[in-house]
């Protein structure tokens, strides 16, 4: 159980320069997710945290210890990989002691914890069978326990819930979730599904390009997004844009080619903007903001209609309505929103 | 062609149509049932029939063959160096011919590929020649011997021609490859994860290559191992080149009875007695490994 | 990957590098020897010369028996070509579940024994139905029946990987199915076919013991040739026929790895 720095870290590959300035301090006990599309860096910074790849600059540090420099095998940490990596050679028990055995832990104590784990993982009586003989989603908890068994200061999970069906998937988060808040342990989660990170993190780092986008709690980063990039990425947005006029009551009044809008945002924006509204805060009616439009698109959904609504300047606003509504293409429209609910990002 | 066009399509259209398409496979099967499977079967026959002075073989059947053979302390003699000296290949192929493999397995350099043909080059370039350039290496005023002399390590060339250790030394460059390709795909099938994983939990590298590659790469050591074994037995051009007498193997022999001395009937008891010996051996090994490999997917 | 390059490392790299060194050398050494301009194969080799190159071209047996050896292999290499690519075709797309494994192994049956047993038996086979080595018949039969798995493997190996929904979508547009086959299974399988056409080649060029014991009178491959010639003369012309045989050899991988690629062959 520790804290877990990452300094400033950069990271070339020749003349690349993929990490840039990674800057965290982690809490103790704390469930961090690292999020962001294909590419930006996220495997690459845990797999330097677990020592598989070596950093130009920086420092990492488990608590006190400096680990930048000591090799994978010495970090004491736990890891589950995407393609779980078990090894197939071992037994579900022997796949557990392996790591115990590396401690020297004495085999009655080896034999207890490995129960014990299993128990945690609901897997008590498969300690005999191989990895062939499991399904995805056992030999995920197996690779989860092999990493929890040897009771380390990190865990490092690299999207371990990548190649599970959709319905698995949702379970093993809550699952996994529990299990880690039960034990109380520091874990560093990749995954490049957002509605994962939000559902299991304290925090959710945003990494786009080599970079740190954005560092917060699932709420912040939902509701007031530091970057066009983050809006995108975490959940639906609409995103219009403008200038900035001055001061309101809520934050900034913002200029727009629908009209102004009042919004809330960081201090000392200025210039070119762009305002946020996500689709459930928008009303089919006048509001704080109001802006109008026509319809373009009404497709049903079931539990309600995705509604996409064309602005006189030609923006496109999407928002959800009540399957009830009965509004269809070339209707026009009223949307009305919150100033508060609406948050002005750097353009 | 038109015939084909007229049975090929209806096959491969799906189950519905089926056109008769055992007619694809029929030259093959009279080509490796004619003239691979027949013909071992009249080796077996060859064996138990009367020798002959005036032919190549004479009238009736008889276990003469198999008798002379079993009692004569010369072709043990033959047969216990031919196995010793396989079984040194064999060995040695392997130490050698692991870390090629590994090296290659996971290196991602660009070189790679020279690499490969590195490999697989020798394989292509005929047994006659490789022989011949150790030939050149071994004489006495080769390479080898220009080295041994040179390092100071001996006075006067050392005879490595006509002798069975030039031999083994040739066989196990011939055959090094036969071992490393087997391994080499064996160890590029390993899941890399799994090596990182082994170290995540804190075994060094040299435990994981132990405790994790080593154990998983038992069915390429097994392949390779035979297919050197079965090679260095019934191998004849490089003995017969590099061996004179003194490295005279079982292959040699067999083919000595029978172009030299046409004596038929024993050349092809002795060709059974050296397939049943290595068949022999190759089961007790693969019995000895069966353990290893039991737990491996 | 790893961080921190170790002493290990360099010790591991350096007895790779050494085995390395160890199976290219022989060759590199012929080749050397061929262009050597002394009168023995000695080492270190006196001078650069050509003229036993000029030794082989006017050598009338080695120039025959090179002929003959490509005469065998060219043959393998078509008949092979042929019945290796429908004997592939059936035992991948047709034949029985049961069937398969079985089939698969007695098409590869010529690899898994001994070279020397198998010219015995057609030695043997042949002198039994009276044919015998009057006529080339053996020895060609030999050589076919030795290199027909590599045709086989790599046919075999360039359909399974073939993706059949490309078949599929042709068929959707319209195609009938042989033009499917003609246009779109066979081009995709090419490279596999003409692969195992050229290791069916190459293979038999230097094959010993099957025309060692069946080679008619009258006619000799080149390998038995420079096998003959060493036995009496020791000198840099069989360098020079070794070199050549190289030579061919390397050609032939080179075409392979330019047309697909090495990595994706199948022995």
């Amino acid at each position: 159980m520790t804290t877990l720095t990452l300094d400033r870290i950069n990271k070339f590959y020749g003349t690349l320069h993929i990490l840039k300035d990674i800057d965290l301090k982690i809490g103790q006990g704390e469930f961090i997710s690292l999020l962001g599309p294909s590419g930006c860096g996220k495997t690459t910074t845990l797999r330097c945290i677990a020592g598989f790849e070596s950093i130009s600059d920086g420092r990492i540090r488990f608590g006190e210890r400096d680990m930048t420099n000591v090799l994978p095998e010495h970090r004491d940490l736990g890891m589950v990989f995407q393609s779980y990596a078990l090894f197939p050679h071992m037994t579900v028990a022997e796949n557990l002691s392996f790591g115990l055995e590396v401690r020297k832990v004495p085999a009655a104590e080896r034999a207890s914890r490995i129960t014990r784990v299993l128990e945690m993982v609901k897997l008590g009586e498969f300690s005999g069978r191989y990895p062939r003989e499991l399904s995805g989603g056992q030999q995920q908890r197996v690779a989860l326990a092999r990493a929890l068994v040897i009771e380390p200061q990190v865990l490092l999970l690299d999207e371990p819930l990548a190649n599970l069906d959709a319905s698995l998937r949702d379970d093993m988060r809550f699952f996994i979730r529990d299990l880690q808040q039960r034990v109380g342990i520091t874990t560093v989660y990749v995954t490049h599904d957002q509605s994962e990170a939000m559902v299991m993190s304290d925090r959710i780092v945003v990494m786009n390009r080599g970079v740190i986008e954005q560092c917060g709690a699932p709420r912040d980063i939902y509701e007031r997004p530091a970057s066009l990039m983050v809006a995108d990425f975490i959940g639906h947005s609409n995103t219009i844009p403008g200038q900035i006029r001055g001061r309101s009551e809520a934050g900034y009044l913002v200029d727009t080619a629908d009209g102004p809008l009042h919004a809330a945002g960081t201090e000392g924006l200025s210039g070119e903007v762009r305002v946020m509204i996500r689709p459930e805060n928008i009303d089919m009616a006048s509001g704080e903001n109001t802006l109008t439009g026509r319809v373009t698109k009404s497709i049903y959904q079931g539990e309600d209609c995705l509604l996409m609504v064309e602005l006189p300047s030609g923006a496109g606003v999407t928002t959800s309505v009540s399957a009830d509504f009965s509004l269809s293409a070339g209707d026009p429209v009223t949307l009305g929103f919150p100033a508060r609910k609406s948050w002005v990002i750097a353009a | 062609m038109s015939s084909v066009a007229a049975q090929i399509p209806r096959a491969i259209s799906g189950p519905k149509h089926r056109a008769p398409v055992w007619w694809m496979i029929l030259p093959a099967l009279v080509l490796l049932v004619g003239f691979l499977i027949l013909p071992y079967v009249s080796i077996v026959i060859m064996s138990f029939r009367e020798a002959s002075t005036r032919a190549v073989y004479g009238e009736g059947f008889t276990i003469a063959h198999y008798r002379d053979i079993v009692t004569d302390p010369f072709i043990w003699g033959i047969v216990w160096r031919t196995i010793r000296m396989a079984l040194i290949v064999t060995v040695a192929t392997l130490l050698l011919g692991y870390p090629v493999a590994y090296h290659l397995a996971r290196t991602r350099s660009r070189m790679s590929s020279l690499l490969y043909i590195c490999v697989i080059s020798p394989l292509l370039v005929g047994l006659v020649v490789r022989t011949f350039a150790w030939m050149i290496i071994l004489s006495n005023n080769g390479i080898a011997n220009g080295a041994l002399t040179g390092l100071g390590l001996v006075d006067r060339p050392v005879q490595l021609l006509n002798t069975q250790l030039g031999v083994t030394i040739a066989l196990i460059h011939v055959f090094l490859p036969f071992v490393i390709l087997p391994l080499l795909g064996n160890l590029q099938a390993i899941n890399p994860e799994v090596a990182l994983a082994s170290r995540s939990l804190g075994a060094s590298r040299m435990r994981t290559f132990f405790k994790v590659t080593l154990p998983l790469s038992m069915p390429g050591i097994q392949a390779g191992s035979i297919l050197v074994f079965v090679l260095s037995i019934s191998a004849y051009v490089t003995p017969a080149m590099l061996g004179g007498t003194q490295g005279r193997t079982m292959a040699v022999l067999v083919v000595q009875y029978l172009v030299d001395n046409f004596r038929w009937p024993a050349g092809a008891a002795l060709a059974i007695f050296m397939a049943l010996t290595t068949l022999a051996i190759v089961v007790v090994y693969l019995a000895l490994t069966a353990r290893a490999m039991r737990r491996l997917p | 990957m790893n961080m921190g390059r170790t002493l290990w490392d360099y010790a591991f790299l350096g007895i790779v590098t050494l085995i390395y060194i160890f199976l290219m050398s022989p060759i590199l050494l012929v080749v050397l020897m061929s262009l050597s301009g002394g009168e023995f194969l000695a080492f270190p080799p006196q001078g650069i010369s050509l003229r036993w190159f000029g030794e082989l071209f006017s050598n009338a047996r080695f120039l025959s028996a090179a002929l003959h050896s490509v005469q065998l292999a060219a043959v393998s290499a078509v008949v092979n070509g042929v019945i290796g690519t429908l004997a592939a075709i059936y035992v991948v797309r047709f034949a029985p579940q049961k069937l398969a494994n079985g089939l698969r192994l007695l098409m590869s049956a010529p690899l898994l024994v001994p070279e020397i047993l198998t010219a015995i038996a057609l030695l043997f086979f042949f002198f039994e139905f009276g044919v015998g080595n009057d006529y080339p018949i053996a020895i060609q039969t030999g050589h076919i029946v030795v290199t027909f798995p590599y045709v086989f493997l790599n046919v075999a190996s360039a359909l399974f990987n073939f993706d059949r929904s490309q078949e599929e979508a042709a068929r959707s547009l319209g195609a009938g199915n042989w033009m499917t086959f003609r246009r779109v299974t066979l081009p995709a399988i090419k490279p596999g076919v003409i692969t195992g056409c050229l290791f069916a080649f190459v293979i038999s060029f230097d094959i010993f013991n099957i025309s060692l014991l069946l080679k008619p009178v009258g006619m000799t491959t080149l390998p038995l040739e420079l096998f003959d010639y060493l036995r009496f003369n020791f000198d840099p012309t069989a360098a020079a026929v070794a070199t050549l045989s190289i030579v061919v050899t390397f050609v032939a991988v080179l075409i392979v790895d330019l047309t697909v690629g090495l990595r994706s062959l199948r022995f």
